[in-house]
């Protein structure tokens, strides 16, 4: 008995054209990820794990092959639809962070409540609690540049998780922060995947960090070469 | 709106840029306002000059020919007609002032029965009409000028070749419209002083045009014909006119100008299209990662190019009030028409020039926004994200 699945990749292929010439990035891949897994995807530079995150979170389409994801057929829909599903949908996490720098945390996590029909006050209460859930009650006023690396990428947490998403996509979130700092951060979304149920695909570099995932899928020139399921999580992290 | 806070701290985001926008706008739109209203001020002041039944005869070769003194007389006797006066531009400088202000020289008799919407004191318009070198000045020229009935009034000749030393017998009001900054003088006086020192002058016995008042407005059609057919066989021809289609002569003097002014209002506008424009799209160059992450949250196509030109027209149009508004403000304080030298009675800039102006700032925020927002809003997310833009 599997769980529902998640994310299903059938057959999918996905080339650049640049004039005549045309990139292979990903080739014949099929995937399955189930509801609430944590999947870290690695592979060397160029190996397509940006390209194949982007498919997933529906911000590019595959050249053939079917991208179906919490039951949606991504490449059946138009733009705008697509578009509106990643604002339900989706939460993303970046390695430079990309907050506002004009607007504050609190305005930060906001920005994608505005899209939905909550009142200011519901809205103010969702932001509270994710900027409580990210540990950083009480800067809401403070401006991104106010803050370390570690706390912006919190707040970009906060700003990926406060719509409640379904899904959860994060390029190298630790790749520009410390030690300390990135398994914070990694500590935060594991604890995002058991607690909350949150299915999430990170890309990462990094093998500490992609000992965190219930599952490791390893990249190379477009294909899928290895994956690990995790058998337990190390010791000493969440509970 | 709720997104009204991010488009603001996005119009601040770079201060100076902002301002630059904005003051150009500001400046431009001011100039605007000053040329529109120029031409609507013009068109009141003529059109409220319909009422008052006058005609104004001048030489067929326009109104700086000369127009023989016995033109008065002759005319005044003419069926329909209620009195005339020579009106002849003196132009004498006042003192050190840099402008003459305007000076007639008229039938002193005559003129305020001729120009009946203005109120002089009975005793003062005798005093005026006997006193050969007095005259009479409108109330603005006396109070910008500090000058009381009784003062004497300096002026040097510059298109004559004498000076005249004037006593103010007469201080007349009358309606806005009407310039209150005239200086009248006995036409009598000038024009023997003039053969004094100039005995064979061209100016000698030129009344410069004839104001002519009628009596009823059913007579003003007949009298313009009959005046110029009676004289279209003499030396001097005549061309009469009503007093409004004389007053619009006076900006047709400079051509065209009503097209010019409007052509200049259309460049502003679209140069500043282009300097808004550019500093938009300069602005949204900068924040091309920021718009693919916006995108990427689920932010449409047509509510990115909202919230850009939204911030665009945000940013023309406080330039627009500024200019607009500002200027109204600024010349209900300030009176321009003092340095017009009695060309313009009165100066200010009417709501709807304003509000127009303030139309135009918001016209110039949409055309300024619409091209960059519309680029941003098809930049492909996943090149903006990876920066490769
Ligand atoms: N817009 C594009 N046009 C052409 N080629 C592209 C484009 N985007 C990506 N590629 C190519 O696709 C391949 C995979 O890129 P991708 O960014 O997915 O790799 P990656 O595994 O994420 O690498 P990295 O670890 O460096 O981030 C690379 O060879 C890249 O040059
Ligand atoms: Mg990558």
């Amino acid at each position: 008995m599997g769980k529902p699945h998640s994310i299903v990749l059938q057959n999918v292929n996905k080339e650049y054209r640049r004039d005549e010439f045309v990139i292979p990035v990903l080739s014949d891949l099929d995937l399955v990820v189930d509801e609430g897994e944590y999947l870290a995807l690695m592979g060397p530079s160029g190996s397509g794990k940006t390209t194949l995150l982007n498919l997933i979170a529906g911000l590019d389409r595959a050249t053939s092959g079917a991208v179906i994801v919490h039951g949606q057929d991504l490449g059946t829909m138009s733009e705008g639809q697509v578009t509106r599903w990643r604002a339900d949908n989706v939460g993303f996490i970046f390695q430079l962070y990309n907050l506002i720098p004009v607007l504050t945390a609190f305005e930060n996590v906001e920005l994608p409540l505005l899209l939905t029909h909550l009142s200011k006050k519901h809205r103010r209460e969702n932001v509270m609690t994710a900027l409580r859930a990210v540990g950083l009650d009480g800067r809401e006023d403070h401006y991104p540049r106010q803050l370390s690396g570690g706390q912006e990428q919190r707040v970009a947490i906060a700003r990926a998780v406060v719509t409640d998403p379904y899904l959860l996509v994060a390029d190298e979130p630790t790749g520009d922060l410390d030690r300390k700092s990135a398994e914070e951060i990694l500590s935060l979304l594991q604890q995002l995947n058991t607690e909350f149920g949150k299915t999430i695909v990170m890309v990462t570099h990094d093998p500490q960090a992609a000992q965190r995932a219930s599952r490791i899928l390893h990249l190379d020139k477009g294909k899928l070469v290895r994956d690990e399921q995790q058998i337990s999580f190390p010791v000493g992290v969440a509970s | 709106m709720k997104f009204l806070h991010y488009i603001i701290r996005n119009a601040l985001r770079s201060p100076v840029r902002s301002l630059l926008t904005i003051g150009s706008t500001t400046m431009c739109l001011a100039l605007m306002m000053m040329l529109l209203s120029f031409l609507s001020v013009n068109d009141s002041v003529a059109t409220s000059l319909r009422t008052y039944n006058r005609l104004i005869v001048m030489s067929s070769q326009g109104f700086t020919q000369p127009v023989p003194y016995a033109r008065v007389g002759e005319i005044a006797s003419m069926k329909g007609v209620k009195g005339t006066s020579t009106f002849s531009w003196f132009g004498g400088k006042y003192n050190e002032e840099p402008m003459p202000f305007a000076q007639f020289g008229v039938s002193a008799d005559k003129i305020f029965t001729l120009y009946d919407e203005f109120n002089v004191p009975p005793d003062q318009v005798k005093a005026f009409a006997e006193d050969k070198t007095g005259c009479a000045i409108g109330r603005k020229l006396a109070e910008e000028r500090k000058l009381k009935v009784g003062d004497s009034v300096p002026l040097k000749g510059d298109a004559y070749p004498l000076d005249l030393t004037l006593t103010i017998r007469a201080i007349y009001d009358g309606p806005a419209t009407r310039d209150l900054r005239m200086c009248f003088f006995h036409w009598d006086y000038l024009n023997e002083e003039l053969k004094k020192v100039a005995p064979n002058s061209k100016m000698l016995d030129n009344a410069g045009v004839v104001i002519v008042k009628c009596e009823s407005a059913d007579q003003m059609a007949t009298l313009t014909k009959g005046i110029d057919n009676q004289y279209v066989n003499s030396d001097t021809p005549t061309r009469t006119q009503s007093e409004e289609a004389f007053n619009r002569l006076f900006t047709e003097m400079f051509g065209d100008l009503r097209g010019m002014i409007q052509n200049i209002g259309l460049a502003v506008v679209f140069s500043l299209i282009f300097v808004a424009g550019n500093a938009m799209a300069m602005a949204l160059r900068e924040r091309t990662t920021e718009v693919a992450v916006l995108k990427a949250m689920g932010f449409g196509r047509g509510l990115v190019i909202n919230l850009i030109i939204t911030e665009a027209i945000l940013v023309t149009l406080v330039g627009g009030i500024l200019g607009a508004i500002g200027s109204k403000f600024f010349f209900d304080l300030v009176d321009l028409s003092k340095y017009t030298a009695g060309f313009l009675p009165f100066f200010f800039v009417p709501w709807s020039t304003a509000l127009l102006g303030v139309g135009a700032s918001l016209l110039i925020g949409f055309l300024s926004g619409i091209f960059p927002a519309i680029r941003a809003a098809q930049l492909s997310v996943v090149n903006g994200l990876r920066k490769v833009v």
